[in-house]
Parts: C-alpha cells; sequence; structure tokens
C-alpha cells in the first residue's frame, strides 16, 4: 500500500491520460460528444469523493447526495442572487464541507457505529429531499432566488470567466475546466492519501483502538474525512448544476446516493481510479439497458448493487488486479520452485 | 502535587470496575516509582487486563482515581492519556491487519516525528525487535510471535515513559522470548514498565519487584524471590484459593 | 375534558404509528442487528397486497390481518435463504444488499402495478367524544400497537421459541453449541420480522394510499425509532416511539408533517450523540 505517489507508475499514467482526454478531446470530438463526456466528468468527481471517504477513511455514508444537492442548491442561489458564478462556485465546496462537518461531530464525537451511520446519514438525506420537494411555493425564496420544490431551479448561470461575470465558458471551456478539476481533485486526494494525515486515516480504518493507543484522536481525524468528502461531493453538485442549468430536489435522492455507492463497489473500495471506471462503465449501461421497455431504472441500480454485493464485493479494479497478481504467482512458480512471500500492494 | 507524587509515574487511589454485578477491578491502590520495572502475576480473569485498560483510558473507572506523574487523568480519553507518554501492548496484538509491518511502525513513530526521522525510528524500531525482515509484510498474516515483536516495536516507537505490556511472551519461540527479555531490560534503563506475564522463566529473567492480582485485588506485592517461595500465591495459581484466604 | 380526551388519543395514535412502522424492523435489529434497509419496501408490499386483494373482492379485515403478514412473512423468508444468509457478519454487505433490495422492489412494482396511487376507504367510521369527531379507525391503530408490544413480549419471555430466540440474542456461539440451529432461528426471526411489518403496511394503507415509492415516506420514521431505541426490541421501541411520537406529532401540530420529520432526526441526532447505543444502550439494558 505505501509507496509514495511519486514512485507509483499508475499514479501518472492516470493523470496522463487526463491530460489527454483534457487536451484532445475537444480536438477529436464534436460538441455533443464533448457535452456527454462531460457529464462523466462531473459524475467521476461525485464519485471520488465517497471513494474517498469510504476507501481511505472507513466511512460508509448511504448519504453522498445530500451533500452533492446541497453544493447544488447552493450554487445555483447564489449565483444567482449574486450574478457571476466564482464565489458561489467557492461556496458551493465550503458550505457542504461546513454541514459535513456539522453532521460529522454528531456521528462520530457520538462514536455511533457502522449501522446507526448508514441509517444516520441515509435518514439526513432523506430529510433534505422531502423538505426541498415541498418548497413549491413562492414564500420559498432566498433573495432572487425562488427554491421552486419539485419543478426545481431553472436558469441557472453557465460559469463565467473569474471577475469578468459577461464571460461565460463555451462547452468546450467548460469540458476542459471539469476536466481539469477532476485532474486536481486525483491529484489532490492521491498526495492527501499518502501524506502522513492519510496514513494516519488507514490506520484508523484497518484499527481505531490501535489508533487511539498510539495518541491520535479519531473522531477529528474522521470529521475531517467526512468533511473534505463532503465539499468534493457539494463541488461535484455545482459542476452539475451549472453544467445542466437547471437542479432538481432529486440531486438529493437516494437514487443518486446509490450511484455513487455503485460506482465506488464496482471499481473497488480503496482505489481512486476504480470508480472513474465505473462511472464510465455503469452510466453508459444503464443508458443501454434504459433504452429497454421492459426495466426502469430502480430495477438496474438495484440488481447491479446486489450482484455486487453478493458476487463481486471486491469489486472490479481490486478483483481483476487479484487475478491477475494469481496469474503471475502461478507463472512464477512454474518458473522458479519458491513462491515469493506476499507483500502489500500498491493501490492506484 | 504531594511530594510523594513527585516519583511515582502512576498512581491509582481505590480503582474499581464493575461490570453490571462483577466487579473486575476491586479499589486497587498501586504506585509504580520513575524507572521502574514491575511485572504483574495473577490467575486468568484476575483483572489485570482490565486494570490495564482503566490506566489508559479505554475504560472508565467506576470508582477512583488515576494519577499520572501527579495529574489525574481518570475520565480522559485514551489519546489524550497516551499523549502523556503512556505506550501500551495489548493481550491480542492489535494491529493494522492490512498494513505491512513497517507502516505499522512508522505511524507510531510519526505522532512525535517529522516523516524523515520517522521513517529512520521506525527502522531502527524493528531492527531492535528483530523483525527487519517483516517490515514488507502484511502483518495480518504474520505468525501470533511475529505479531507480537511487530506490536513491541511499534509501541516503542512511539517513545513512551511509561510502557505497559500485556503477556508479550505469549505464541513466542524460545529465541524470540529470549530476545523479549533484553529488550524489556534494555528499555527499563529509559523508562518505567510494567508487564502481565504468566510465563515464571520469563518473569525470573527480568523482573526484581512482582505484584500479585487476584480477584480484582491486589494479593501480595514483593521481591520476585519472596513471590517465588510464598505458599499462598503457588496455591492460587494451583486454583486453591479458597483454603489459603482463610 | 373532550379536548384532552381528544390530545391523548391523537398523541397516542402518533406513538402507536411509530410501534407499527417500526416493530418488525426492531424484531430484525435486536436479533440479528442488521437493519434492513428495503423495510419501506416491505410496508409497501403489505400495503399493496391489501389494496389488490380488497379490490379482488377479499374482505378487508381479511386482506389486512392474515394476507398481508403472509405474503411479506414469506416473502422475507425468500430474501433470508437468497440473500441475507450469505451476509451474516458482514453488517455493512448486508445494509448495501438490503438497499439494493429496496431499489429492485421499487422498480419491479412500479413494473407490475405503474406508478399511480391505489387506495380504499378507511374502514369503520368516526365515533364521537363530546364535541369533537375522530376516525375510529385510531382505535385500531391503537389496539394494534398495543397487542404486538404485549404479543412479542409474551412470546419471548413465555414459550420455548422465545427462549431459543432470546438464548441466540445473547450468544450466538453458544446456542449452536446447545444445538440450537442459529440459522433457523435467523431465518424464522427475518420472517416474522418481515410479517409484522407486512401487517403494519397493511394497516396503514387505508390510510395512505400505496404507491411503489411509498416506502421512503416511512423508512425515516422507522429507522429513527429503532436506532434511537437501541437494541433491546420491546423497551426501545416503546421508549422511542414515545419520546419521538410526542416530539413529531407536537411538531407537526405546530408548523406540518415535512418539519415533523425533521425534529424527529434532530431529537434523535442529540439522543445518539448523548446515547450512542440507543435509549436501551445505556437504560433498561437489561430488558427485552
Amino acid at each position: 500500500m505505501e509507496k509514495p505517489v511519486a514512485k507509483d507508475p499508475g499514479f501518472y499514467i492516470m493523470v496522463l491520460i487526463g491530460l489527454l482526454i483534457m487536451f484532445g478531446a475537444p480536438i477529436w470530438f464534436d460538441l455533443f460528444a464533448i457535452m456527454q463526456v462531460t457529464q462523466y466528468v462531473v459524475l467521476s468527481v461525485y464519485a471520488l469523493s465517497l471513494a474517498y471517504i469510504w476507501g481511505f477513511g472507513g466511512i460508509l455514508s448511504f448519504g453522498q447526495s445530500c451533500f452533492f444537492g446541497l453544493g447544488a442548491y447552493t450554487f445555483a442561489v447564489s449565483s444567482i442572487n449574486i450574478g457571476e458564478t466564482t464565489f458561489p462556485f467557492i461556496l458551493s465546496f465550503v458550505l457542504p464541507a461546513a454541514f459535513g462537518a456539522a453532521l460529522g461531530y454528531f456521528m462520530f464525537y457520538g462514536r455511533l457505529s457502522d449501522v446507526y451511520l448508514g441509517v444516520v446519514t441515509m435518514v439526513v438525506t432523506l430529510i433534505f429531499w422531502k423538505i426541498i420537494n415541498h418548497t413549491a411555493g413562492p414564500e420559498y425564496s432566498i433573495g432572487d432566488a425562488r427554491l421552486g420544490g419539485f419543478n426545481g431551479i431553472p436558469s441557472i448561470p453557465i460559469l463565467n470567466m473569474p471577475g469578468d461575470p459577461d464571460a461565460w465558458l463555451d462547452p468546450a471551456q467548460m469540458f476542459k475546466f471539469f476536466m481539469f478539476l477532476l485532474i486536481v481533485v486525483y491529484i489532490g486526494l492521491r498526495v492527501l492519501i499518502a501524506s502522513d494525515f492519510g496514513r494516519v486515516s488507514v490506520g484508523i480504518r484497518e484499527n481505531e483502538t490501535r489508533s487511539s493507543l498510539l495518541g491520535y484522536d479519531v473522531r477529528r481525524h474522521k470529521v475531517i474525512i467526512f468533511a473534505i468528502g463532503s465539499g468534493i461531493a457539494g463541488m461535484a453538485g455545482a459542476m452539475w448544476a451549472t453544467y445542466q442549468t437547471f437542479i432538481d430536489p432529486n440531486a438529493f435522492s437516494l437514487e443518486m446516493s446509490a450511484k455513487a455507492l455503485i460506482w465506488v463497489m464496482a471499481g473497488g473500495v480503496g482505489t481512486l481510479a476504480g470508480p472513474i471506471l465505473g462511472v464510465i462503465l455503469l452510466q453508459w449501461l444503464s443508458l443501454k439497458l434504459g433504452t429497454l421497455q421492459f426495466l426502469n431504472n430502480f430495477v438496474i441500480l438495484g440488481a447491479i448493487l446486489m450482484v455486487l454485493v453478493l458476487a463481486l464485493p471486491r469489486g472490479l479494479v481490486p478483483s481483476v488486479k487479484h487475478w491477475a497478481l494469481t496469474g503471475w504467482e502461478m507463472f512464477r512458480r512454474r518458473e522458479r520452485a519458491a513462491p515469493p512471500a506476499k507483500e502489500v500492494t500498491s493501490d492506484v | 502535587m504531594s511530594d510523594a507524587d513527585d516519583h511515582k509515574v502512576i498512581r491509582t487511589t481505590g480503582l474499581t470496575m464493575r461490570f453490571g454485578g462483577v466487579t473486575a477491578v476491586d479499589h486497587v491502590d498501586f504506585a509504580l516509582n520513575e524507572g521502574e520495572l514491575r511485572c504483574l502475576l495473577g490467575p486468568n480473569g484476575a483483572g489485570k487486563s482490565t486494570f490495564f485498560k482503566c490506566l489508559t483510558g479505554q475504560l472508565t473507572p467506576t470508582e477512583g482515581v488515576v494519577e499520572f506523574r501527579g495529574q489525574p487523568i481518570t475520565g480522559w480519553l485514551t489519546h489524550d492519556i497516551v499523549k502523556l507518554g503512556i505506550g501500551i501492548k495489548t493481550q491480542v496484538p492489535n494491529l493494522f491487519n492490512g498494513l505491512s509491518a513497517y507502516e505499522n511502525v512508522r505511524l507510531s513513530a510519526r505522532r512525535k516525528h517529522l516523516a524523515p526521522m520517522a521513517r529512520q525510528k521506525a527502522e531502527e524500531m524493528l531492527e531492535k525487535c528483530g523483525v527487519t525482515d517483516l517490515a514488507k509484510r502484511e502483518v495480518g498474516l504474520l505468525a501470533h510471535g511475529q505479531r507480537q515483536l511487530v506490536e513491541l516495536a511499534m509501541v516503542l516507537a512511539g517513545e513512551p515513559s511509561l510502557v505497559l505490556l500485556d503477556e508479550p511472551a505469549a505464541g513466542m519461540t524460545g529465541d524470540e522470548r529470549d530476545r523479549l527479555a533484553r529488550l524489556v531490560l534494555e528499555l527499563s534503563r529509559n523508562a518505567s514498565v510494567i508487564v502481565v506475564e504468566h510465563d515464571m522463566a520469563f518473569i525470573r529473567q527480568i523482573a526484581k519487584q512482582v505484584t500479585v492480582f487476584n480477584r480484582g485485588a491486589i494479593f501480595r506485592e514483593a521481591p520476585i524471590d519472596e513471590i517465588m517461595r510464598d505458599r499462598a500465591v503457588q496455591e492460587i495459581y494451583l486454583g486453591k484459593q479458597a483454603d489459603v484466604a482463610a | 375534558m373532550d379536548y384532552t380526551i381528544i390530545v391523548v388519543i391523537e398523541i397516542l395514535r402518533a406513538i402507536s404509528w411509530l410501534v407499527l412502522l417500526a416493530a418488525g424492523l426492531g424484531i430484525i435489529f435486536g436479533m440479528m442487528r442488521v437493519i434492513n434497509f428495503a423495510h419501506g419496501e416491505f410496508l409497501m408490499l403489505g400495503g399493496y397486497t391489501v389494496i389488490m386483494s380488497t379490490k379482488a373482492g377479499v374482505n378487508i379485515w381479511f386482506a389486512m390481518l392474515v394476507l398481508a403478514p403472509l405474503c411479506v412473512g414469506l416473502f422475507g423468508v425468500l430474501v433470508e435463504r437468497l440473500v441475507i444468509r450469505f451476509l451474516y457478519g458482514r453488517i455493512l454487505d448486508s445494509l448495501l444488499a438490503t438497499w439494493g433490495l429496496s431499489l429492485l422492489m421499487i422498480g419491479g412494482v412500479t413494473l407490475i402495478f405503474g406508478n399511480t396511487v391505489e387506495g380504499v376507504s378507511t374502514p369503520l367510521g368516526a365515533v364521537d367524544i363530546g364535541a369533537y369527531s375522530i376516525p375510529a379507525y385510531n382505535f385500531v391503530l391503537i389496539f394494534f400497537a398495543a397487542l404486538f408490544m404485549v404479543a412479542i413480549w409474551g412470546v419471548m419471555k413465555f414459550t420455548r421459541a422465545g427462549l431459543i430466540a432470546r438464548a441466540t440474542m445473547q450468544n450466538p456461539a453458544m446456542a449452536e453449541a446447545l444445538g440450537i440451529r442459529t440459522t433457523w432461528v435467523y431465518m424464522a426471526t427475518f420472517g416474522i420480522g418481515s410479517a409484522v411489518t407486512g401487517l403494519a403496511g397493511g394497516l396503514l394503507a387505508p390510510l395512505t394510499g400505496v404507491v411503489p415509492t411509498m416506502g421512503v415516506n416511512f423508512v425515516g420514521q422507522s429507522f429513527i425509532t429503532v436506532i434511537t431505541g437501541g437494541a433491546s426490541m420491546i423497551a426501545g421501541t416503546l421508549s422511542a416511539s414515545t419520546l419521538l411520537g410526542s416530539i413529531s406529532q407536537g411538531m407537526t401540530i405546530l408548523t406540518g408533517p415535512v418539519y415533523g420529520d425533521a425534529a424527529l432526526l434532530l431529537a434523535a441526532l442529540v439522543l445518539l450523540r448523548l446515547l450512542p447505543q440507543g435509549i436501551t444502550g445505556r437504560i433498561f439494558t437489561r430488558s427485552l
């Protein structure tokens, strides 16, 4: 597991692929395709937020969409009021992170067990979803922005250049910027995970008692991890809102939380590259399956989730890696008599 | 802070821990001098591990006071207590199973040192405990005795001034046990140490003063030679304490 | 005087509501420490059983009290055999799997019955208390909530099955060593918990109508009640229902049902901050 980021080839490959897509895609693809890919980019950022807190902090949240939705609505409301998007974009990270810290305080300083944690995160999300659904009337406005209840908020501003509210980003620029953000989040998380803070987080995931016996404050650590994840999810929400120029309460839905879990599970808990792969694979799959008349989104999501838990609990990337490693070792064992001792492998 | 406490690393007064109707630790008054190496003896269920857990805040005692160098720490959270300079090796090795031995030890060293120094410290401790060749292995897959040594390296890497070792020799081979005895003796030159152990051969190698626990209370406190000769203590281990107490 | 009676009945109804919602979930959680995330959909299934069979001409009481628990109970056994039993000891995975089941059930029922609200009229008329008139059905809810609690207590305390269940709950390994097939105990528990949930869903159906996504409206209340109550089935469910029922009913009277739920959660969060194992983790620890 411990391999400095600087020495891990997987890290460079990922960043290189990212940069290649960032600069290459606008040249190779038409506008429509770029818009489609943008969607995957936004959802990948969202997936990374859960991949981090679950895989590297051991916090399984059933309510990641709570922060996604909070970020989206924060961006929508503040950008409509302010008339520019730079500050609202920053706010859409800060506010969900702050809310995550507050909720985290209750959960982690209360030392809630895993089951309780799952239930609380899910119920908080449900309540947000319910409340926002009930804000259809004109009396529910924040400044110039009407919350619109189940109708959602239309005409959300497109991102503009910082300092120039009239210089809107065109779709290709927006794609590049989002791709840039994805790369930044990926690098940031990799560096964070490899840092001392990250190592302690992994230690806490592995053994909370031992961590506190070494003098680390488990509760504070978890609150910080949870807040960082919440902030990233919130930022993804803002990206989603400005990409669609529209947001409705479905951003808060359980479906949206379930998707994040499924992507991370499919890609593999404890990796960052996996969940991105999960987004691409499963979004594409549900797009294909969604065209079938006899299925609906809930059936697809539910079935995938159950199959993953029962058949592939380790997720795709770790499973493939494991098969590859076992295959390689069997191959080597045939070459040499003595099998190599098991060493801890690096996580991409 | 009274004058007497100046020389006590840890002192408990009337320490009591009850679980429902069971009293696991019963009004224990215990004190350890600076730099002392003390062995705790006692049959299974005598309350030794519970006593340790009360010292480190893993359990909050029902009654009584724990002081560390004269400072009351009763009711503190574990990580705050540990930061005062206490290292504990628990009875069942308590490790980060998914991480390598080196990573385990480094996590401990890192709390006191910056990164480059922490690496050096971790490597030094692995070397000292004789597990350098296990550095890259996942500790969840190691043998019990090896895990004990890794955990010891981890405790030492935190540079504690008070070390609590709960059955450190369990599951060790003869060689490993000799190494452990040397380590504990060396350790006690710079720190105060409390060791819980059953292995009499091991205890004779290291101990001077011994405290015997029975039924949650202190039964005897004397030099090792006296304890070895003490009929009553032998009876406890043979399970005839009822007759002896009378 | 009349008004006092009405308020008391209203509060009792709110408490009973939570007891009904949470009882089945509480049985499963108390025995197996598993939260069934498809709980809302089990309620929904009970509701559909009642509405559909009533429309087919079955007597509504028979549908509510016999068919609903039977169908959902059998479904629960099926789920336990096909999914849950592979996940014992993997608590988080069982949460994920039951959540998958929840989505699957919403989708499946939508495909079969469509995404429309179905309903039947509430049986029994109104009862006059002085100048006020309240639905007689309220008393049915209160009666069944009380019956659930008494029945569970009686079974657990006085029957052989209850003794086996309690033994397994305390120490599964030891129970196994005494020759109890704990896998069967778990299967039965899941089945009974599901049946109770089905009955509750059937009782609630005439009040709320049924729609595939209706579970979402109840899981919040049920989950909060159970985890606030803690691991004891009866004392936990009762104490949490009483506390939270009063709070949410008060909040609902003041501001409307949406914030009632929010108040419920807030109260539960504060409570869990103080008592992380739920009410029965600290108080009434020895009770069932």
